[in-house]
């Protein structure tokens, strides 16, 4: 079987800089996949790659049996790609509500210059149910940007997977985020999975979050590979142990 | 006793009434689910229907004035308060819908008012191409350029725009019924502003408001969460033309002449100012808006006017420094605009007269 993501030599260069090297990986169905990697190791940047935000210079990447090269970012958010970012990019003037709306919208969309009343009821009904799973209802009528950090997250994840992605790319979801928040998050997701089926492919910096709960993960140095596979794996591999501690250790 | 009788009164006001609980989610998105809200909306249609058997001829001008600016205004907002595009050209756009309404004038006024509205709406698009590119404060320059451009045609095109001198109309008719004074013109104005007003409502409730705040706020993460930026921007322009034009079409049959003077730089200014102190992204402050920054300076001018006529000269410049002032003080007491003002009279008076 195909696998659901797949990214094949990718090069990214900002003039002279090399982001991204020949990254090859590819994620299976129903995968929880952590991209990790120390400080500038271009880990948001391959995300970038992924959501359309960048144009790599070389390479392809294949989502779901289609090419994405050349597809705009809300081209590819239709084609089931959701993204959550690292440094909140929630919409502050909307109600928590009217966020997981809009990433509603991305099953019950109508022409928007002619609201559909029945469209709307099950827009808000379905953003209802995500709210109750991420225990969200409370604040569905208060602005988000007002909402503390821990539920401004929650509200951008909901508003991602909203839209139902078949793959959310969260990047580093739980930086930021108390122990009971982040062990809330990881059930949100986990239940995600289960519940609707969502691929997941998160950059993390908590290492024992990644290593407990992906099957599978990316180690990025200096926008190159170093390690590609089985999260236990990682741990005894020597490149990643240096890219990590030093050359010494 | 006097507690606990003023309890069971608004007890049995607020289960009536006020917190009406909303069941469904349909009757929580609808507007005026309560039965207060329901009679107050009634109460305030009949109200305006009623105003010029009310009011003498005057009063009824400025009223029209008002509500006419409040289209204007409406649309604007949809623009700068919805999918936040600043734009300095909302004259301009009322100036292509007064001369294109001028153009089909008298018993076909109705359908020159909506050409008005379409021929505006057609250039708004043109004008939305710069905001894919630019943001901000340098697209407000870029309408800028737009409005002055706009004036120069009006005062050029002669064939179309009558020049300097500008064009004249015949009165408005409908249905053999000539509407040449304010008094009749209202109710065209109504036909027009009252289904604009709950579109525009409906529509900052539903998905394309949503697009458009998401620009506004983060027009970056907008397109990562499905939003199709040009169609959000270039809709917002769109209609945001439309609306002035029917307002300048309006105009155009209540002036009953269209001249390049009344679509100046300073009148789009004046609207930026309806949608600023009225509040940003919502109906209501249009409306409210509107009625300000239109109303003010006629009771300024009647504050002037009753020192009498040796005064007047003097204290005609006090007047718009008082006019500047009162913007001022709104903007530094109110940030949310009149809007807010209202939201918190609201909160207020639901829970009137015992707030725990």
């Amino acid at each position: 079987m195909e696998p659901l993501l797949s990214v094949e030599h990718v090069t990214l260069r900002f003039s002279g800089v090399l982001a991204l090297a020949d990254v090859s990986f590819q994620v299976p169905t129903g995968a929880f996949y952590a991209i990790i990697g120390p400080n500038g190791a271009g880990k948001t940047s391959l995300l970038n790659v992924l959501s359309g935000l960048y144009r790599p210079q070389q390479g392809h990447v294949r989502f779901d049996g289609r090419d994405l090269d050349g597809r705009s970012p809300q081209a590819r958010t239709r084609l089931g790609l959701g993204r959550t970012f690292q440094n909140l990019e929630i919409f502050r003037g909307m109600t928590a509500l009217e966020n997981v709306k809009l990433g509603a919208d991305l099953r019950f969309g109508y022409p928007a210059l002619l609201p559909r009343a029945r469209r709307e009821q099950a827009a808000r009904a379905w953003a209802e149910e995500v709210m109750d799973y991420l225990h969200l209802a409370p604040y569905r009528n208060v602005p988000a940007g007002r909402l503390p950090y821990g539920l401004q997250k929650r509200v951008e994840v909901a508003r991602a997977l909203a839209g139902r992605p078949k793959l959310l790319l969260l990047d580093e979801p739980m930086a930021g985020l108390a122990l009971e928040e982040k062990q809330d998050l990881a059930r949100y997701l986990l239940d995600a999975r289960r519940e609707w089926g969502v691929t997941l492919v998160w950059v993390e910096h908590d290492l024992r979050a990644v290593m407990e709960l992906s099957d599978g993960v990316l180690v990025l140095s200096y926008g190159e590979v170093l390690y590609e596979g089985e999260p236990a794996g990682a741990r005894e591999n020597p490149r990643v142990v240096e890219a990590y501690l030093g050359a010494e250790a | 006793m006097f507690f606990e009788l003023a309890k069971t009164l608004t007890d049995a006001y607020s289960r009536r009434f006020a917190r009406a609980v909303r069941e469904t989610y349909a009757a929580d998105e609808a507007y005026a689910s309560t039965p207060l809200g329901r009679a107050g909306l009634a109460f305030l249609l009949l109200a305006l229907l009623a105003v010029p058997l009310l009011l003498p001829g005057y009063p009824v001008y400025v009223l029209t004035l008002v509500a006419i600016a409040a289209v204007g205004a409406l649309g604007l907002n949809l623009l700068v308060g919805g999918a936040g595009q600043i734009s300095l050209g909302q004259a301009a756009f009322l100036g292509v819908g007064a001369y294109a309404a001028s153009h089909l004038a008298g018993p076909l006024a109705p359908l020159g008012i909506l050409l008005g509205g379409a021929v505006a709406a057609a250039i708004g698009v043109v004008l939305g191409l710069p905001s894919l590119r630019i943001k901000g404060v340098y697209l407000a320059i870029a309408t800028m350029a737009f409005q002055f451009l706009a004036l120069w045609v009006f005062n050029n095109w002669e064939p179309v725009t009558g020049g300097i001198r500008g064009r004249n109309l015949p009165p408005a008719e409908v249905l053999g019924l000539e509407l040449d004074r304010a008094e009749r013109l209202w109710y065209l104005v109504l036909a027009f502003a009252v289904p604009l007003f709950f579109y525009g409502k409906r529509l900052l409730a539903t998905r394309a408001g949503r697009a458009w705040f998401a620009v506004r706020d983060n027009d970056l993460s907008a397109q990562v969460a499905g939003v199709n930026l040009t169609l959000a921007k270039l809709s917002a322009f769109a209609l945001s033309a439309f609306y002035a034009g029917i307002a300048g079409g309006l105009l155009a049959n209540l002036y009953r002449s269209v001249t390049p003077e009344y679509f100046l730089f300073g009148i789009s200014v004046q609207y930026l100012a309806m949608v600023i102190v009225g509040g940003a992204g919502t109906v209501l402050g249009a409306v409210l808006g509107a009625v300000f920054v239109m109303l003010i300076p006629e009771l300024l001018n009647a504050v002037v006017g009753a020192f009498g006529p040796e005064y007047a000269a003097a204290l005609a410049a006090w007047r718009n420094v008082a006019f500047g002032g009162l913007i001022l003080l709104f903007l530094i007491l109110e940030p949310l605009g009149l809007v807010g003002l209202w939201g918190r009279i609201r909160a207020y008076l639901r829970t009137w007269p015992l707030p725990y």
